[in-house]
């Protein structure tokens, strides 16, 4: 019989989820043994055209990691997706935008303006800004389009299941493989990875006092946590209550709090704004009676950038998408 | 099975009925999935509507309801009722308002109508996914803890003290009375306050189901509303309660003197004592911190003087545990200390005095035996009296102390009657029935009231007090400063004791100012009396009584209590411990469960407000009734 077919594919990401791939170390060799790669850029040379020439359904499933920013994602995605018996968003920016997915505070014109003109390394004296057509003597150049708005794989194409993280743990990628060859699956749409959020497997749990109050919020740099406490006991706003466990408390375990990487737990349609409002709750919990309102304002207003960090992975899968532009 | 929505439509007579277009409604939602039945009424709230919309439940077969009608306040209760009657789960009902919120807000008749369908629609969206709800019961313990033993605590006692019930009443200090068994006379009445209580008093000692535990205090309380369990300790009081008749040998021989807190520090006791003359129970205690014994010393003349052996060395702090159904607290006030502005002199001059001290000084039962004196034993010639003090410290008016200045004022110029009188106030707070003449007749008496404002200061000027304010300067013998009422200081520690919340001055707060002034977030216990807020004796009284009439009317022995069916509950399979929730509810329902390493709702406590749905970072705390599902279906149908 013959082996399944495997695509991998990304999109607007940073390559760390194909570096997750790699990660598997000798792992990689049962996969390779167990299925075919068919499609895989970032490794393999293979063309769109390879892809195109194949039947519908042909692959048996294909990773795709990353957000979709560009005419061109779309179009590989769709391909992908007309090939493919399942589709697997890989990795936090095609399940949730991701980091990518912070673009959304701007659009097309501000980021060009900001990259093309205003940074300050930036020596374009003529203002050239990428079109999506330049004739040049030879003839007619193209680019694909670049959207105003990131989306999420799943805005895009139809998705079968997601791998959450940035970038996916290799444990949780393998027993995606596996569940996959053996046909082992849960219900369609389903997050492969834990239910629970992350003070369920957090190492600082048990020494966590049973009422949380945040005096005074502190941004990692500014104190170097003691490893033992909750982040939350210390003011450091950290998203771990309100995201997904399953990423083996990677970050947690560098003395660094959560910042949301494997989006919310399957009853929360909102990560971003389901922190806000847990982070909110427990300001100056203790003390309430005795805080005035500028007090409240002052301890609010030290958490700095509050969009980008309750919604640093999330942005684009929330329900605000993006914001409003003038 | 497929639902059957059942929607009707009230016209509530005119009042929907002419301002929104209830046929367009009802011909429109028909097609909708589900409903099986859109029908309008002149009036369903009226005894015919009800009959009506419980003959169509059964008749129609329906599974769910709909009514568009007036805001659930009014009669979403009648509502529920019927679809009960008629076999359904009331909240497989869902009231929406189309009367208050469309027909009463706009003149124009389309948008009414507009507004009033997507109301409808959105009603319909929810009620298909509403559940039904059983109500729990749960068993009660009837009997009652009061803390406290002054008049807002006696008269609890005394009114719950029935046949199947009894009260336990812990008490602080040694005696029972609270600050009224110090005073003399009282206002309005002009009553002698020890004569006055003194049959409670005796009746709350003698009746067979109070059981009273003086020099005792609430240790820990669990549990919740019908089901508390309480340790209380009982201080060691070194003399039987059992043995000792109250005959007084063992203090005369007791070799230590020391300060008087229940004269004011006006007086010397010894270190085996009772707090004042008359004070009951009729039983002195040793003060452990200045008895010689406790100090190391031999020293047992008291007991050698006791001719009925009733002093024990030996006794000890005990731990007794009771189970109550509901909590009382009466722990009352204290004044606010003069010493924290010095430009009273408090302190300083031994004739400025707290008005506490000059009760005691006029008191019979007080080291005067009732002459009101200077330090030198003389009689006063001239007095002033300072208003308002601490008042813009604490940042509010207690609203008894002109009360109990100007009755200060009447007592003294009774036994006095040729002392001069000066009152400084700010403002005169007279707000009863009675008080405005007790302040009319002051005047009548050639009582002098000066309108000082709180710029007062007080200076000597060799044997004389000068009292002076805004340029005038009067000088006196004896200056009687009115303090603002402060709460006791224990009130910290029993508000954490019982983990109710404390309002912005540090009194216990009331869950509603205005429609529950005497419970608490904490459903179960009560707060009466001063501890609530400065009050005076009929208030607290009143408040001790409600609170009681309360209890009487919810914790009935032999019969359940009836719990709030719409509680939030918590999914084990989500909740991952982040313990957020817990320091968030407002009632303390929510705990840990170590065990599992997730936080649980107590359903007894639950009064389903929402707090912790909202915060819940997993979606593992959700509220029954009150789902996202639900509100996201209403959502949708309002802005589809």
């Amino acid at each position: 019989m013959a082996k399944p077919k495997v695509a991998f594919y990304w999109n607007a990401s940073c390559g760390g989820c194909e570096e997750a791939v790699i990660d598997l170390n000798e792992d990689i060799l049962k996969v390779v043994e167990a299925v075919d790669i068919v499609f895989w850029p970032v490794a393999l040379d293979f063309k769109k055209k390879d892809v195109e020439a194949m039947g519908d359904g042909e692959i048996a499933v294909s990773f795709i990691n990353g957000a979709i920013r560009t005419e061109e994602q779309e179009e590989m995605v769709k391909l992908l997706r007309k090939k493919s018996g399942l589709i697997v968003a890989f990795g936090s920016c095609s399940h949730l935008g991701g980091i990518p997915g912070l673009a959304n505070f701007w659009d097309r014109e501000t980021i060009f303006t900001r990259v093309y003109k205003t940074v300050p390394s930036t020596a374009n004296p003529n203002g050239i800004v990428p079109q999506q057509k330049t004739n040049v003597p030879e003839g007619e150049l193209t680019l694909p389009e670049f959207y105003d708005t990131v989306k999420t794989l799943d805005q895009t194409i139809d998705v079968d299941y997601y791998l959450p993280g940035c970038a996916p743990p290799p444990d949780l990628i393998m027993n995606a493989v596996t569940a996959i060859l053996e046909g082992k699956l849960p219900e369609k749409g389903a997050v492969l990875a834990p239910e629970k959020s992350l003070c369920d497997t957090c190492p600082r749990g048990e020494k966590k006092p049973e009422k949380l109050s945040i005096k005074e919020i502190k941004r990692p740099y500014e104190i170097i946590p003691d490893p033992e406490k909750c982040f939350l006991e210390e003011g450091i706003i950290c998203l771990g209550p309100v995201t997904r466990s399953g990423c083996g408390e990677r970050c947690i375990n560098a003395n660094m709090p959560c910042r949301g990487c494997f989006g919310p737990t399957k009853e929360v349609i909102d990560q971003g704004a389901k922190g806000l409002s847990a982070i909110a709750s427990i300001l100056g919990v203790e003390d309430e009676e005795k805080m005035t309102e500028e007090d409240t304002k002052k301890l609010i207003d030290q958490i700095v950038d509050p969009a980008g960090l309750f919604y640093m992975y999330s942005l684009p899968s929330s329900l605000l998408k993006r914001k409003r532009m003038a | 099975m497929a639902e059957r929505i059942g929607v009707y439509v009230c016209k509530c007579g005119p009042n929907i009925g002419d301002k929104v277009d209830v046929g367009t409604i009802v011909n429109k939602v028909r097609g909708i999935k589900d409903v099986a039945v859109a029908k309008s009424h002149n009036l369903l709230c009226s005894g015919d509507g009800l009959k009506f919309l419980k003959e169509e439940i059964k008749n129609e077969k329906l599974s769910r309801v709909v009514i568009a009608a007036c805001t659930p306040k009014q009669y979403e209760v009648k509502f529920m009722r019927a679809c009960e009657e008629a076999g359904l789960n009331p909240y497989l009902m869902q009231m929406t308002n189309i009367r208050e919120q469309c027909a009463w807000v706009t003149p124009d008749k389309s948008a009414a109508t507009e507004k009033a369908k997507s109301f409808v629609i959105a009603a319909i969206n929810r009620v298909s996914l509403q559940e039904s709800i059983e109500k729990k019961e749960i068993d009660i313990q009837p009997d009652v803890l009061v803390v406290g033993g002054g008049v807002a605590g006696l008269e609890a006692c005394l009114s719950l003290a029935q046949k199947n019930r009894k009260v336990y009443l812990v008490e602080k200090s040694p005696c029972i009375g609270g600050l009224t068994a110090r005073f003399e006379e009282v206002y309005p009445t002009m009553e002698c306050a020890p004569c006055m209580i003194a049959p409670e008093l005796q009746e709350v000692l003698q009746k067979e189901n109070i059981e009273t535990f003086t020099y005792s205090e609430i240790e820990e309380v669990v549990g919740s509303f019908g089901n508390f369990t309480v340790k209380v300790k009982k201080k060691a009081r070194y003399v039987s309660e059992e043995a000792c008749i109250g005959c007084d040998a063992c203090f005369e021989p007791c070799p230590v003197e020391v300060s008087n807190e229940y004269d004011e520090g006006l007086s010397t006791r010894k270190a085996i004592y009772l707090p004042f003359a008359g004070s009951l129970p009729n039983v002195p205690v040793i003060d452990e911190d200045n008895c010689k014994r406790f100090k190391g010393e031999e020293c047992s003349i008291c007991k050698e003087n006791c001719s009925f052996d009733a002093i024990n060395f030996d006794d000890e702090d005990r731990i007794i545990e009771k189970d109550v159904g509901a909590i009382i607290l009466a722990t009352g006030s204290t004044l606010f200390d003069p010493k924290e502005l010095p430009q009273y002199g408090y302190g300083k001059y031994d004739n400025v005095v707290t008005a506490m001290q000059l009760e005691r000084l006029n008191a019979s039962n007080g080291p005067t035996g009732g002459k009101i004196q200077l330090k030198n034993g003389k009689e006063p010639k001239s007095m002033a009296f300072v208003y308002c003090v601490g008042r813009k410290e604490k940042g509010y008016c207690s609203g008894i102390c002109c009360m109990y200045s100007l009755t200060l004022a009447h007592l003294v110029k009774e036994k006095l009657p040729g002392v001069k009188m000066h009152n400084f106030y700010t403002d005169l707070c007279l707000p009863k029935k009675e008080h405005q003449k007790m302040y009319k007749e002051a005047v009548e008496k050639g009582i002098e009231f000066i309108r000082s404002g709180e710029n007062v200061t007080v200076t000597d000027e060799g044997e004389k007090i000068i009292v002076g304010t805004n340029g005038k300067k009067i000088s006196v013998d004896m200056v009687v400063l009115a303090p603002a009422v402060e709460p006791n200081v224990d009130t910290e520690k029993i508000a954490e004791v019982l983990d109710i919340p404390r309002d912005d001055q540090g009194f216990f707060a009331e869950e509603h100012t205005l429609m529950k002034p005497f419970a608490t977030a904490l459903e179960g216990v009560f707060v009466v009396g001063s501890c609530q807020g400065p009050k005076d004796i009929g208030d607290a009284v009143a408040q001790g009584g409600a609170a009681a009439g309360r209890i009487l009317s919810k914790l009935i022995p032999g019969e359940k209590l009836e719990l709030e069916a719409k509680v939030s509950e918590i999914n084990e399979d989500l909740c991952s411990g982040c313990n957020i929730c817990i320091v968030l509810c407002p009632y303390s329902a929510i705990s840990r469960d170590t065990e599992k390493k997730i936080s649980v709702v107590d359903e007894t406590l639950c009064r389903g407000c929402g707090t912790c749905v909202s915060a819940c970072p997993t979606g593992a705390a959700r509220a029954k009734h009150f789902t996202k599902e639900q509100i996201f279906a209403e959502i949708k149908g309002v802005v589809r």
